[in-house]
């Protein structure tokens, strides 16, 4: 009777071309049940403060959460994690897909990355056997190409590939991870510290059973039948598999929260263009799913028609469109998904490049980037060539593409004058598709994730808005006892967002996706509290699994803080604290003064120093993990 | 009356209809119309009609009008 996991690591170290096995036991795996809380322990393990991120000293780790691989429906993602190139500060992203219930599958927890490699390699895995192969023949290849020559190799179709295209490659610093072509980890540029590494791709293939290693086999798998035949009867689950997160797009609109021209306007003119009716007849080619997954929220496209798109990479999601559509001005889905397309051969992380190519049109537009450097093209809102050009270029880093492929922050710097006033990013990392100004709530999500801004720190906050919803009566269970309006940045709404933080943390580290658990959508609290159980077999309350997301928070925040990140780091792009102009919230703006009460609250809230924007070594001893505090000193 | 139901709203309808023709000899309150759809109120987070915002509580439709609502998620709220 297993505990739900497999009990092993593989460490890999490039630079001697060794790999070996780490054990761990039951004791240690309750403190860090996988993803976000075993990465960020390794992390603080296993890297020194201050190594370049794109250099050997940075260890690239993978690690499933306890429940990925389960026979459960959203139980699927992994965490890939690195001091990020992009922030310099905790970086990690998760994805879907099947390549980390295919590791768990094999016998592996994670990987472990260390050490660069002499030349391009990539690591093959079957089981319990583990080689480092050349990859020379495979570097500046697609991934469509390469993830069919490793299929190849391993004489095993059902293998599952993560892989580095050429922007991973060229270490663009918001360069992605994608595994089986459609599924990322998009955001810290994780990609990037691959290619770093000269490692092309990982080929897995497994033929264990989650019941290997779970506590009650029979019970989650219950679970997952019982989920499973439920996704149909309840609306926010039916309407992910229904229209997935395209869904989104008009009725942010009307809301006037669509970011729209790098973030100028909250409401777009085209966009009966880029709505979901238009993406089903245009462009939908087919609904696709994850591992085990009844939601099957994901959509896949093909389009031969204005433009020539590709179904090998999956379709845009509401970010990609949102992105790449209302805030670079664009309202041609068929270009939007052309990007789409360019993102997932080039493995770019789809926010951060849109944001990236909202950034140059606007700097274009001010004179600041010219047409000297532009090749002649006028890279102004609303020119899907140009959109289209600057990723190429991006991921080429083909003239100033190579300074953009450094992100806002560093490209600003560069360029100077009102450049900063137009990067929009925390800490470095660029915003997603959703406007603060109207969900103040999301907005103190990104100005305190570890990761900088980040859309699936937050539950947002109209969730909580109205005690009769569905949503607001899940938040509750949590602990969010009185509803809020989404523009209240408050002491209150502060500890409200704390307090649901720790839950979306939580289904980090053990690996449920975002569309799984309520809030969102049909896994009730309960439900979630059991099928824990069932595969630990630990007596784990709700409170105890708000702790495990709060307590890799913690570790995260401990990160940064021996990176020298302090509380200035927590903050939001001047833009915001200035008018939203166009749509329903025409005029809005956040108060600095609000703000700042509000980030006082939530340190307070997680028990942190508001001076400091760190934890009180109390906390962490209540966390279990005191032994962190030596480190931040 | 032209009526969008948007995000997960058309769940509640038993066709699951995104897009309803309703014909209205007179105005009515939208709440009771939505009531018969069996769309809840506390589901309904924004509302426009004819590309305006407005309040679910206080709103009469008439059958020249274009009407959207949507959800909390990916609707936003004012």
């Amino acid at each position: 009777m297993g505990y739900g996991s497999t009990g092993k690591l593989l460490r890999v170290d490039l630079t001697r071309g060794a790999i070996s096995v780490e054990t761990f036991d039951e004791s240690f795996y309750r403190l860090y049940p996988g993803g976000k809380a075993l990465a960020a322990y390794l992390l603080l393990r296993e890297i020194k403060p201050g190594i370049d991120p794109l250099g050997p000293d940075n260890v690239l780790a993978l690690i499933n959460g306890m429940i990925t691989g389960a026979p459960i429906s959203t139980a699927t993602r992994f965490t890939a994690a690195a001091r990020s190139p992009l922030t310099g500060a905790y970086g990690e992203s998760e994805a879907g897909g099947f390549w980390g219930p295919e590791l768990k599958l094999a016998g592996w927890e994670g990987i472990i990355i260390t050490g660069r490699a002499a030349q391009p390699v990539y690591l093959a895995i079957k089981n319990d056997q583990v080689e480092i192969r050349d990859a020379r023949h495979l570097w500046g290849q697609e991934p469509e190409p390469v993830q069919t020559a490793l299929r190849a190799a391993l004489g095993d179709r059902l293998t599952r590939v993560l892989q580095i295209g050429i922007g991973g490659e060229n270490t663009v610093r918001y360069a992605a991870l994608i595994n089986d072509l459609r599924h990322f980890n998009g955001r810290s540029g994780m990609g990037a510290v691959m290619g770093s590494k000269n490692l092309k791709a990982i080929a897995v293939r497994g033929t264990g059973k989650y019941s290997d290693f779970a506590h009650d086999p029979q019970a989650v798998a219950e679970i997952g039948r019982r989920i499973a035949k439920r996704v149909k009867e309840h609306p926010q689950s039916w309407d992910l598999q229904e229209k997935g997160t395209p869904g989104l797009v008009s009725g942010l609109n009307a809301g006037g929260i669509l970011p729209t021209r790098n973030f100028h306007e909250g409401a777009f003119a085209g966009v009966d263009k880029i709505k979901w009716e238009v993406y089903e007849k245009e462009l939908l080619s087919a609904r696709r799913s994850c591992y085990a997954c009844a939601v099957r929220c994901k959509r896949e496209v093909k389009v031969d028609d204005r433009y020539q798109v590709s179904d090998a990479y999956g379709g845009p999601e509401y970010e990609t469109i949102g992105g790449f559509g209302p805030n670079c001005g664009i309202d041609d889905l068929q270009a939007i998904a052309k990007a789409n397309e360019l993102c997932g051969r080039y493995t770019l992380d789809s926010i951060s490049t849109s944001a990236v190519v909202a950034f140059a049109m606007e700097c274009f537009e001010h004179g600041l980037i010219t047409s000297e450097q532009t090749g002649g093209a006028a890279w102004r809102f609303g020119n899907a060539a140009a959109m289209l050009q600057i990723v190429d270029w991006i991921a080429h880093r083909q003239g100033i593409g190579d300074l953009l492929a450094e992100g806002t922050r560093r490209a600003a710097a560069a360029i100077g004058g009102d450049a900063p006033y137009f990067a929009m990013h925390v800490k470095g990392q660029e915003l997603p598709m959703h406007e603060p100004r109207g969900k103040v709530g999301v907005g103190l999500g990104y100005a305190i994730n570890e990761g900088g801004a980040d859309h699936l720190t937050a539950f947002h906050d109209p969730m909580y808005a109205n005690p009769n919803s569905i949503t607001f009566k899940a938040a509750a269970e949590l602990g969010v006892t009185d509803p809020l309006p989404p523009r209240e940045l408050s002491p209150r709404k502060a500890e409200a967002y704390a307090r649901l933080e720790n839950w979306s943390s939580f289904g980090k580290v053990i690996g449920f996706c975002y569309f799984g658990p309520a809030p969102r959508s049909l896994i009730q609290v309960e439900e979630v509290v059991e099928a824990v159980r069932a595969a630990s077999g630990w007596d784990f309350d709700k409170d105890e699994l708000l702790r495990i997301g709060e307590r890799a928070t913690n570790l995260a925040r401990v990160f940064n803080a021996r990176e020298g990140l302090s509380r200035k780091d927590d903050t939001l792009p001047d833009r915001l604290f200035g008018p939203l102009e166009n749509g329903a919230l025409t005029g809005v703006s956040l108060s600095r003064e609000e703000f700042e009460t509000a980030m006082t609250a939530l340190y307070r809230a997680k028990g942190w120093d508001p001076a400091t924007a760190r934890p009180t070594p109390e906390r962490l001893e209540a966390l279990g993990i005191g032994w962190a505090a030596d480190l931040m000193n | 009356m032209r009526l969008h139901l948007g995000g997960h709203l058309n769940w509640y309808d038993p066709q699951k209809r995104a897009r309803l023709e309703i014909p209205l000899a007179a105005p009515v309150p939208l709440s009771a119309l939505l009531e018969q759809l069996h769309v809840p109120s506390a589901e309904v987070a924004i509302l426009t009609i004819n590309g305006r915002l407005t309040q679910l509580e206080t709103a009469l439709v008439s059958d020249t009008d274009r009407v959207e609502v949507y959800p909390a998620i990916g609707g936003g709220s004012r």
